[in-house]
């Protein structure tokens, strides 16, 4: 452990946390275009009552919110590769697959994982929505198609961006655990310039602002989307 | 590391990953009852009448939300430390699960004011006032009108926030604490790093397990305090 507190080595590691932000931006926002629509569509399987879809994404979801974000990464990032050098073993292609970049492991499991809050948020939205709304839009001569995006979703969203906003939250949040698969993300960039001088607690306290203002602006974000959407909202006879 | 998949070690992890099941349930019981006593300071604190504390109770819970648990690890891990130094005690001694303890008691309080504040919001006033007009004294009323009736309101985000602080105990490992986690990784450092895929799947299995349990535990709580439970008609 360092001796004195050192200012100069705070301001200056604020800076290259700072610059993790980027990844862990990209790995969100992927993720979240991954599971806004994977979501929505596997929530409707469970609201229709598809059969075996339905199951599916009943014990994905348990398993999701069953096991620490962690142990996930660690499932992914060991058994992708061993997948991979079979797969690639089979139809003779040249790829060294321990030289992908991390971000490639990052995006299947926060991907995954958020899918899964998503099919829950989803799920809870969805069938706040009146049945009446849909068969509403059928009688008008609205397709499929129409009613969701004209009727349904919109009215959907706007119960569920609270939830979403958590779910996003949470996502930045996890993407700290990055560190395990060696992404360059906020974390990683702190602890390794404070390695050399053993400044921990300096970094932490860098980390711990560039997620504070982060999450906040996020935060801040979706608020002003909420009154955005407000509009939609259906006022409770 | 050998390029194949062996269920041998997937089962073989079990008998020498449940031991340590007793060191993950004793961090998550300690940060449920301190972290419960923290979030109902800090509840208090943000339903009082004083407008500084209300900052200060909104402040905390912001920060903590959007703190990564691992972040507020190593923060509590190397900060306190530095702090308890100025004043020359030496915290070298100290076990790792009180750094442990304490991060998630943080967490869990922050966690738990907000649980603690919505149920309390729920019960209308009147319960209050119609208890203390009866006679009851405002400490009986909270006891036997309020009290029940918000503890099942928050029992579902109780349950809830107990599971996601049994999925975040996980990041213990990383400061070296032995639990369930940390033992995983050290059967896997014995086994020269093969094998590591079977064991986080005996460990994922293990956790969904014990989610799934407490998930139906709380459920049956809800439907035995749920009994009492008045309906609310629209006037």
């Amino acid at each position: 452990m360092s001796e004195t507190f050192d200012i100069h080595f705070l301001i200056q590691t604020f800076f290259v946390a700072l610059s993790g932000v980027p990844t862990a931006l990209i790995v969100t926002i992927v993720s979240l275009i991954v599971a806004l629509p994977l979501g929505f569509l596997l929530a409707l399987t469970r609201i229709n009552r598809i059969p075996v879809l339905q199951w599916f994404s009943q014990v994905y979801v348990s398993f999701i919110r069953g096991t620490p974000v962690i142990v996930q990464i660690f499932i992914v990032y060991s058994s992708v590769p061993l997948f991979l050098t079979s797969l690639f073993k089979f139809y003779h292609v040249s790829v060294d697959v321990y030289k992908i970049n991390p971000i490639w492991y990052a995006f299947i499991v926060f991907g995954l994982n958020s899918t899964a809050l998503m099919i829950e948020v989803f799920r809870s939205a969805i069938s706040t929505v009146s049945k009446g709304q849909l068969e509403a839009a059928y009688s008008v001569g609205l397709t499929n198609l129409q009613a969701f995006r004209r009727i349904i979703i919109p009215q959907t969203l706007v119960v569920a961006l609270p939830n979403i906003c958590t779910v996003t939250i949470n996502l930045i949040k996890a993407t700290s655990l990055g560190y395990a698969m060696s992404l360059q993300e906020i974390t990683l960039k702190a602890k390794v310039a404070a390695n050399a001088n053993y400044n921990y607690v300096e970094a932490y306290i860098d980390i711990f602002l560039v997620y504070l203002m982060l999450c906040s602006l996020v935060e801040y974000l979706f608020k002003r989307y909420e009154k955005h959407l407000r509009k939609y909202k259906t006022v409770a006879a | 590391m050998e390029k194949y998949f062996d269920v041998k070690y997937l089962w073989g992890s079990f008998p020498m990953l449940l031991p340590y099941l007793q060191v993950t349930f004793v961090v998550a019981g300690l940060s449920v009852l301190f972290g419960t006593i923290l979030g109902l300071i800090i509840a208090a604190m943000k339903l009082g009448k004083s407008k500084v504390a209300q900052k200060i109770a909104n402040g905390y819970i912001t920060a903590l939300r959007c703190t990564p648990s691992i972040v507020l690890l190593f923060l509590v891990y190397y900060g306190i430390p530095a702090i308890v130094e100025i004043f020359g005690v030496s915290m070298d001694t100290v076990d790792k699960i009180v750094f442990v303890v304490i991060t998630f008691t943080l967490q869990f309080g922050a966690a738990m004011a907000e649980v603690i504040r919505s149920a309390y919001e729920s019960i209308d006033h009147g319960q209050f006032e119609a208890a203390v007009s009866v006679g009851l004294s405002p400490f009986q009323a909270y006891r036997r009108i309020i009290f029940p009736q918000a503890f099942v309101v928050a029992l579902p985000n109780f349950g809830n926030s107990f599971l996601e602080l049994i999925k975040e105990g996980s990041l213990a490992y990383t400061i070296g604490l032995i639990d369930v986690m940390g033992k995983a990784s050290l059967v896997i450092a014995s086994r020269i790093n093969a094998h590591a895929l079977e064991t986080y799947i005996a460990l994922s299995i293990m956790y969904w397990v014990i989610s799934i349990v407490i998930e139906q535990l709380f459920l049956q709580l809800e439907k035995l305090f749920s009994k009492g439970k008045q309906v609310i008609k629209p006037a």
